[in-house]
């Protein structure tokens, strides 16, 4: 038992200087920008900058599109295939995995080769590009939200609830809205968060789309300043974690709650 | 011909006494049941024999060798386990021949003791099955196959009919005890499933909090449970409190109505308050006229339960079942009807403590 | 691709009969109700997809040509796709190594139940911090001037690029992707490790087996298929990136998806069309490592039912 536990421990410790190592280096290079003394001058340039206040704006209400169309479209579907639909369960899921077969670079290579021209010529202006980016990020994201919410679904027995709210006298809308949603708000809000975490720091639709988002920023300032790029770093990794101790702590007790990770 | 014997073990885990001065000796071919409740420490007393639990104090001996201290993998126990527990990535014939593969036996010998083994369990066609395709009860089968091809010298039996169906359980059960019967061999069976224990061992070791109750042949058990918990927990039983009017004549009391009974009641004083136990089929209407053991009642409840119809009576504070065989031409008192029961002075039964 | 699915329980009502059995017509209002899903799945999945197919065989001038695939196989783009290849096969087989045997240790090592908690934890953070973030963190850590490099050279006179380690390079980039590559493997094996069940063990035991004749016979070969799966997820999440190699590397090292994102948006070399065959490409890639995963799932889990 001795020798086994010891093992265990040092593997332990592998993983966690390799989790931390990274983030300790970013977060003392971060403090360095000022010779000789920790500072905090890069996070102070990061957050003087308008770019980045600009580029975080952007993405942020890119981030919210993303959450409500995507979960609109993805609940409803999943609603309607857990209750009328089983069959259609094989195809749905399948196509919610497709996003792992197609590698995002691969993906906006289509998007520009269709939607660059007619008969969708939404790239021609920014509007049409933003709603563009968003249908990525919905795609992107699409794995997780649907798994994420599916879980919640098979977690309550969607029929009986449907059906208990019918007998009571219950409309479609008031079911979903006060009946089904309440009970899969763990899972919604798991995928939003989880969504939020995908978008906020999005390199390739954005940058192959030439949209001024929080990613592509990032990239810029990564090629001519030093310390501000490890500020950043710190900063993402913040939200990160902070995303995902939310879906943690959402999923506290939830049934059916997998944690899962993005695709990069 | 002692076999095996476990003496004075015990198994402590942190505060708790799982098991606590255990003693038993069990005869070559003998087939005895470890009864109780969940948490009694009966399936700890078997993980002890198995190997997976090292007893605090105590010794387990088998074959005059001192077991104590081995591996599980050195000792040659066959065990079949509660929830089938068969490898799923093999079929039948890859789980029974495992153990012999372990032990590098000869190909040939495998295969022939694999055939044989199908053939007791009844499965010649199932051996290139794999377990996600059988059954329950066909699992639990393989189980047994596999946990005997090893020629192991005790048979370990953990619950293994307790996650099967009821008209399974009792037509396995049966075939367990035949093919023991078959092989000859020592088995140590648990359950909490007092009917199964009654039905299929010599001996029963009834277990509660970790100690033994009571040790003896399902008839004993059943028919001279010594103490409450046995009484409790084996069969249907009334009790009631009672207390002692002449120690020399057999006679006591249950509120206040007198009653004679076949037990002695040596080193017991008039006044002294203890516990009596009455079989319900042991019970019965007054239908002679009667001078002992009648006991007024209301009648409370009648449930049928098939071949027998059950009567649910109060005696003064006591609530009493009795039975009664079913038959057509039975006629039933009224609910809320008063009546008198009786039953013979053999029937009633006193607890220790 | 039924890897995502195969930690999870079987659902209490899939058990029931379908309300609608067949596709009789007036089911087809049925069938509405996942229209827009469908009409999503069309527009911006499969439309994309197949229009790779399309524009790989066009030229500039929308003329049917071979001559984009031809040039797929020039010696660069080839080593491109071999690059990628590489560092994804290296990354899953050794993020899934030191993933599992970290999964090992927090779930069967017999460590405290919090250990366990923070590993799951710190693994959920550390899977979704990727991309521009992580390379910007490698890089202060072991770039030319991060701090590990610095407090080496510093300390002990010890140049680690004097010593054949170059973060923007291949090795480099392995190790920036390790950092999400193996919490993503302990977070798909985890559940397959708690789904061990304790009576196989005992069962061996009992039967006579050792520690690593159980492990060779039984647990690995139950593991076997969610561990292949897991592989090609890894394969997969590191054959697509691109933002963490870009920001790493600043586009240098010649990976597949830097040469997709250089022909989209024309940095030097400028020809769509020879991009869309290089996606395609990839799909090519990633459909037969899908295959060959599958076919080795049907041949190590025929008694996966």
């Amino acid at each position: 038992m001795r020798k086994i536990n010891l093992w265990a421990w040092f593997w332990i410790f592998l993983g966690a200087l390799y989790f931390f190592g990274p983030l300790y280096g970013a977060l003392d290079f971060s403090l360095r920008e000022k010779r000789g003394t920790l500072s905090l001058i890069a996070y102070q340039n990061v957050l003087k900058d308008p770019n980045f206040r600009n580029s975080f704006t952007y993405s942020t209400l890119i981030a919210l599109a993303t959450i409500v169309v995507g979960l609109l479209l993805i609940v409803s579907t999943a609603y309607w295939v857990h209750l009328r639909l089983p069959q259609a369960r094989p195809i749905v899921d399948f196509i919610t995995l497709l996003p792992f077969v197609v590698p995002a670079i691969v993906l906006v290579d289509g998007f520009i080769q269709i939607y660059s021209g007619p008969p969708f010529a939404l790239t021609n202006t920014p509007q049409g590009t933003n709603v563009l980016l968003m249908f990525g990020y919905i795609v992107t994201a699409m794995p997780y939200m649907y798994r994420s919410i599916d879980a919640g679904l098979r977690a309550i027995d969607v029929r009986t609830l449907t059906e208990a709210g019918q007998s009571l006298g219950a409309g479609w809308i008031t079911i979903l809205f006060r009946v089904i949603l309440p009970n899969i708000r763990t899972a919604l809000l798991s995928g939003a968060f989880l969504t939020f975490a995908i978008v906020i720091g999005e390199y390739t639709f954005a940058s192959l789309l030439a949209r001024p988002a929080f990613g592509p920023y990032m990239v810029l300032l990564g090629q001519d300043r030093a310390y501000e790029p490890a500020a950043l770093s710190i900063m993402s990794f913040a939200l990160t974690w902070a995303a995902m101790m939310i879906i943690q702590l959402l999923g506290r007790g939830a049934p059916g709650q997998g944690q899962v990770a993005v695709a990069h | 011909m002692t076999h095996l014997s476990l003496s004075n073990v015990s198994k402590k885990f942190v505060e708790t006494f799982a098991v606590k001065d255990f003693n038993l000796t069990v005869e070559r071919g003998e087939f005895v049941s470890f009864l109780g409740p969940s948490g009694c420490g009966k399936t700890t007393t078997l993980r002890m024999i198995a190997g997976f639990e090292v007893p605090t104090t105590g010794k387990v001996i088998l074959d005059d060798v001192d077991i104590t201290d081995k591996a599980p993998n050195q000792r040659n126990v066959g065990m079949v386990f509660q929830a089938y527990a068969l490898f799923p990535n093999m079929n039948v014939a890859q789980n029974i021949g495992f153990g012999m593969r372990i032990h590098r036996e000869p190909e040939s010998a495998i295969k022939e003791r694999v055939a044989e083994m199908l053939a007791l369990i009844h499965l010649e066609q199932k051996g290139n099955s794999y377990p996600s395709e059988l059954s329950g009860g066909q699992q639990q089968r393989v189980a047994l196959a596999r946990a005997l091809a090893n020629r192991p010298q005790v048979l370990l039996l953990d619950e293994p009919l307790s996650a099967l169906d009821a008209k399974i359980r009792v037509s396995l059960r049966a075939e367990i005890r035949s093919i023991q019967r078959k092989l000859g061999i020592t088995a140590i069976y648990v359950t909490h499933d007092q009917e199964e224990a009654l039905s299929i061992s010599d001996r029963i070791v009834v277990m509660s909090q970790g100690q033994m109750e009571q040790v003896g042949t399902p008839f004993e058990i059943y028919n001279f449970p010594q103490t409450a918990f046995v009484a409790s927990f084996v069969g249907t039983l009334n009790t009631a409190d009672a207390e002692v009017v002449d120690p020399a004549k057999k006679l006591i009391k249950i509120d206040g109505v007198q009653l004679e009974t076949a037990e002695e009641l040596d080193g017991r004083q008039k006044g002294d308050k203890i516990k009596v136990a009455i079989r319900p089929e042991r019970l019965n209407f007054v239908s002679v006229e009667k001078k002992a053991n009648v006991l007024d009642c209301t009648i409370e409840n009648i449930t049928f339960l098939g071949s027998v119809v059950r009567v649910q009576v109060t005696v003064g504070g006591n609530r009493f079942n009795m039975d009664t065989f079913n038959n057509p031409f039975l006629e039933l008192p009224k609910i809320d009807a008063k009546e008198q029961i009786t039953c013979s002075r053999e029937a009633v039964l006193v607890l220790k403590n | 691709m039924d890897f995502i699915y195969m930690a999870e329980a079987t659902p209490a009502d899939s058990q029931r009969k379908p309300l609608v059995r067949s596709f009789l017509p007036t089911n087809l209002l049925v069938w509405l109700g996942v229209l827009p899903f469908f009409l999503f799945a069309i527009l911006f999945i499969l439309m994309p997809s197949s229009s790779l197919v399309v524009g790989s065989f066009q030229d500039t001038q929308g003329h049917f040509t071979f001559k984009n695939i031809v040039d797929l196989f020039t010696p660069s783009i080839l080593n491109s796709y071999l690059l990628s290849i590489q560092i994804s096969l290296v990354t899953a087989i050794v993020g899934a190594l030191f993933g599992f045997m970290l999964a090992y240790a927090a779930v069967l090592g017999g460590l405290p139940r919090w250990v366990r908690t923070a590993v799951m934890t710190l693994c959920g953070v550390a899977a979704n911090f990727a991309g521009v973030p992580l390379a910007f963190a490698f890089v202060a850590t072991l770039g030319r001037t991060g701090i590990f490099t610095a407090s080496l050279r510093d300390a002990f006179h010890f140049d680690i690029y004097q010593h054949g380690f170059n973060l923007y390079s291949f090795g480099g980039l392995a190790l920036t992707y390790l950092y999400f590559q193996f919490p993503l493997m302990v977070l798909i094996i985890a559940p397959s490790l708690d789904g061990l069940r304790r009576e196989w063990r005992e069962a061996s035991e009992n039967l006579g087996s050792s520690t690593w004749q159980y492990w060779r016979y039984i647990a690995l070969p139950i593991l076997l298929p969610s561990l292949l799966g897991t592989m090609i997820l890894l394969f997969g999440n590191a054959f697509g990136a691109y933002a963490t190699a870009y920001a790493l590397t600043g586009g240098f090292l010649d990976l597949i998806t830097i040469e997709v994102g250089n022909q989209i948006s024309g940095n030097v070399l400028y020809n769509p069309n020879l991009g869309l065959a290089l996606a395609l490409g990839m799909i090519v890639v990633m459909s037969v490592s899908i295959g060959l995963y599958s076919w080795l799932q049907r041949r190590t889990a025929r008694w996966l039912r």
